[in-house]
């Protein structure tokens, strides 16, 4: 009894293996980062259920990632050989870290025949995904540009709406300066440069490049040149209105922190801001509060602004059936005629195909398309750049030592070599 | 003969008893001990293994003591993590300690009630996840609507906000308070148990005698609790040396490096750079820095009977 009571336990456990060979069905597995709705399950399992029905031969699980911990749990992956098929993020991920250390699948095929189509929306985006060999190690879905923010109601009590231009959503170095002065005049703290950490850092980034034209990194993405003279000039000129007051520092915050501070009105602009975070944001704003996006202030007002491009890179996992899943899978995300529309839409950002046009008009998020403004500035794609990880660093650190009254030059010098050493 | 033959049968018997006894001890070890050897003592041999390679996410190559030669020069782990870490651990062991054994005192005679009120009081952050009790004074240090600016400059003791955790003068202050409340908790409990273990005839015998109540303590409890006074300095001592969540949640080590320590300064080289090696050997260096510490604590704190 106990033989045959065995022998059945070994063919239940037996049994479904085999069938499921037999099926040829893959399973495969995607670790996605909190972009627009793409951390929320339902909308996730929703778009699984569609491709399923589409493929039924081949099972999606999916994990969701923060930013926090995300690129931890990824390098865990990566050294105990258990990374996802699929993962969903940005270049600077994708292609400057996991593809440049060969942990990615060159998907060069999947972009045959949408080439055209991306290099349409944003010749930045295509040259963004590949190395610089030409190699493809992400297929983009969708893009955007990171702005900041200014709120009206403080700004119009202050008299400071003269210094921007409403219609454009643009504003000068100058007219910064002055409106953050007139801010501060009226009482409200303007605004918080934040250098609490890696958080958000497009912003503070942004901030100082656009101030007198500055280039974050040189245009072959060889070398950081935060010492440049426009540079430097941008950061004196923070450094001073933090040291008279009208501009805060603040190394006990990131952007999330300041995110906050702006929506329950405690200051009247901030700097990390784009369509998804106007979003995510609207239901913790105080009545206080009208958000309304800015581009970066710059001297000749004309702002290069950061661009934000996430789309899907494939891990090496030595596994050929489960890599032609997991590319029919993103095929079908990012190009399936009546998937792509949606799986952009959940993003809250822009397409990278210009054949979608514009698919906020009309919808629940037709507020987004107001951010189509900023598309034109789009800045150099520079997140690429090797040693990104260590100039994070680097930047938050530079940042802190020079609000804390450092020699802007001084500092500059320690940021670029440091930065600089492991190109 | 006769005698030999039952006495060797005996012999026999207590052996394969003590054979069967054995084994089932090892049975019973097994679980821990598989636990023990594969989550402690072989991370520990990798970690010494790779501090000798250059461990990157490319490349796995034999550098030898170039791991070890390179921490020594690096400022940034001399000058501040190794000082940081320092600092909290001989700020905040003593601390605990002393601040542990006096709430324990108090709280030990009380009725079993209020005793156990207190304990959970005090050990509520303990068990309070650590994002959780970091999120809460997160809050409380906040520059722009803290409550901590509020109170003290409703005392009058500021002027204006300080913004506690963004000041190199004051973020590694405030870690250590934090850590502090999250430490005290099991010293406490352990203290309160110790106390009530002391022989009370020695304690009655000693007031009888004319002892004061210092003299009773230092003479008669001291000694008693002194078993439990080394855990807990040996435990509070690893604990502070291994304080990493709260500076990855409050501070990553800013500003200005004030509050980096041993611990995130491993977590970021392995994790945010890659340099698994480089971490592995600054691992090693921590791990010989808290056991020379406890040896030293075992050393000073050792008993004629343990």
């Amino acid at each position: 009894m106990k033989k045959l009571l065995a022998l059945l336990m070994c063919l239940m456990l037996i049994v479904p293996s085999a069938l499921a060979l037999a099926d040829d069905n893959v399973t495969i597995t995607l670790w996605t980062y909190p972009i627009g709705s793409w951390v929320d399950d339902a909308t996730v399992k929703g778009f699984i259920e569609a491709f399923n029905a589409v493929h039924p031969e081949i099972t999606v699980n999916v994990q969701y990632l923060d930013y926090t911990s995300g690129d931890d749990q990824v390098t865990s992956a990566i050294e105990a050989g258990t990374t996802p098929d699929i993962i969903f993020e940005g270049p600077e991920r994708l292609v400057a870290n996991w593809g440049a250390a060969g942990k990615m699948l060159d998907i060069t095929d999947l972009w045959t025949d949408t080439k055209d189509d991306i290099v349409a929306a944003s010749p930045a985006v295509e040259a963004a995904c590949r190395n610089a060999e030409g190699k493809y190690f992400e297929y983009p879905l969708c893009m955007t540009t990171h702005t900041m923010v200014i709120n009206k109601q403080y700004f119009e009590k202050a008299d400071a709406l003269q210094y921007i231009d409403e219609e454009t959503h643009t504003w000068t170095t100058e007219g910064f300066i002055n409106a953050c002065k007139a801010l501060q005049a009226a009482g409200y703290i303007p605004g918080v440069v934040y250098c609490g950490g890696q958080g958000g850092d497009q912003g503070t980034r942004a901030l100082v490049t656009n101030l007198y034209s500055g280039q974050f990194t040189a245009a072959d993405h060889s070398a950081y040149t935060m010492d440049s003279e426009a540079n430097i000039k941008a950061l004196t000129q923070l450094q001073a209105m933090v040291a008279e007051g009208s501009l805060t520092a603040d190394a006990g915050i990131v952007a999330a922190d300041e995110i906050a501070l702006f929506c329950n009105g405690t200051i009247a602009m901030g700097f990390c801001w784009n369509a998804s975070a106007a979003v995510s944001n609207k239901a913790s704003m105080q009545e206080t509060v009208t958000a309304f996006p800015m581009a970066f202030p710059s001297d000749d007002g004309v702002p290069e602004l950061q661009g934000g491009i996430w789309g899907f890179g494939l891990f090496d996992n030595g596994d050929d059936a489960r890599a032609a899943a997991a590319k029919t899978f993103v095929k079908w995300v990012c190009d399936d005629e009546n998937q792509a529309v949606p799986s952009v839409y959940a993003t809250g950002f822009f397409p990278t195909r210009a054949s979608l046009g514009d698919i906020y008009a009309g919808t629940e998020k037709a507020d987004n398309a107001d951010f189509a403004i900023f598309m034109p500035f789009l800045g150099d794609y520079y997140q690429v750049t090797g040693n990104w990880a260590v100039q994070r660093t680097e930047w938050w650190n530079l940042l802190q030592r020079i609000f804390a009254g450092g020699d802007v030059a001084a500092e500059v010098a320690t940021y670029v070599t440091n930065a600089n050493a492991g190109i | 003969m006769t005698t030999k033959a039952p006495s060797l049968a005996v012999s026999q018997a207590q052996k394969a008893q003590r054979r069967r006894e054995n084994i089932a001890g090892y049975i019973f070890m097994a679980p821990s001990l598989i636990f023990f050897l594969g989550f402690v003592i072989f991370p520990m041999g990798m970690c010494l293994v790779t501090s000798f390679f250059n461990y990157t996410m490319t490349d796995f190559s034999f550098i030898g003591f170039q791991n070890y030669a390179e921490l020594i020069r690096d400022k940034i782990f001399v000058d501040k993590a190794l000082v940081n870490t320092l600092i909290i651990v001989v700020l905040s062991v003593p601390v605990t300690c002393v601040f542990s054994l006096w709430v324990a005192s108090l709280i030990y005679k009380m009725r079993e009630v209020h005793t156990s009120f207190f304990r959970c009081v005090f050990y509520l952050p303990v068990v309070t996840g650590s994002v959780a009790v970091t999120v809460v004074w997160k809050w409380i240090f906040n520059n722009y609507y803290g409550i901590l600016n509020y109170l003290m400059k409703n005392l009058g003791l500021i002027t204006m906000n300080q913004n506690w955790l963004g000041s190199a003068n004051t973020a590694l202050g405030c870690i250590i308070m934090i850590l502090l409340t999250t430490s005290v908790g099991q010293p406490i409990v352990l203290y309160v148990s110790a106390l009530s273990n002391v022989d009370g005839s020695l304690v009655e015998a000693a007031s009888v005698d004319g002892a004061t109540n210092l003299q009773v303590f230092w003479r008669i409890k001291w000694p008693q609790i002194m078993p439990t006074t080394l855990y807990i300095l040996v435990i509070t001592t690893i604990n502070s040396f291994q304080c990493f969540a709260l500076i990855q949640l409050l501070t990553s080590g800013g500003p200005n490096n004030s509050t980096q320590t041993i611990m995130y300064y491993i977590y970021y080289n392995a994790f945010k750079l890659s340099r698994y090696g480089y971490g592995s050997a600054m691992g090693i260096i921590l791990a010989l820095i808290i056991a020379a510490f406890s040896a030293v604590q075992f050393r000073l704190a050792r008993t004629d009977n343990g």
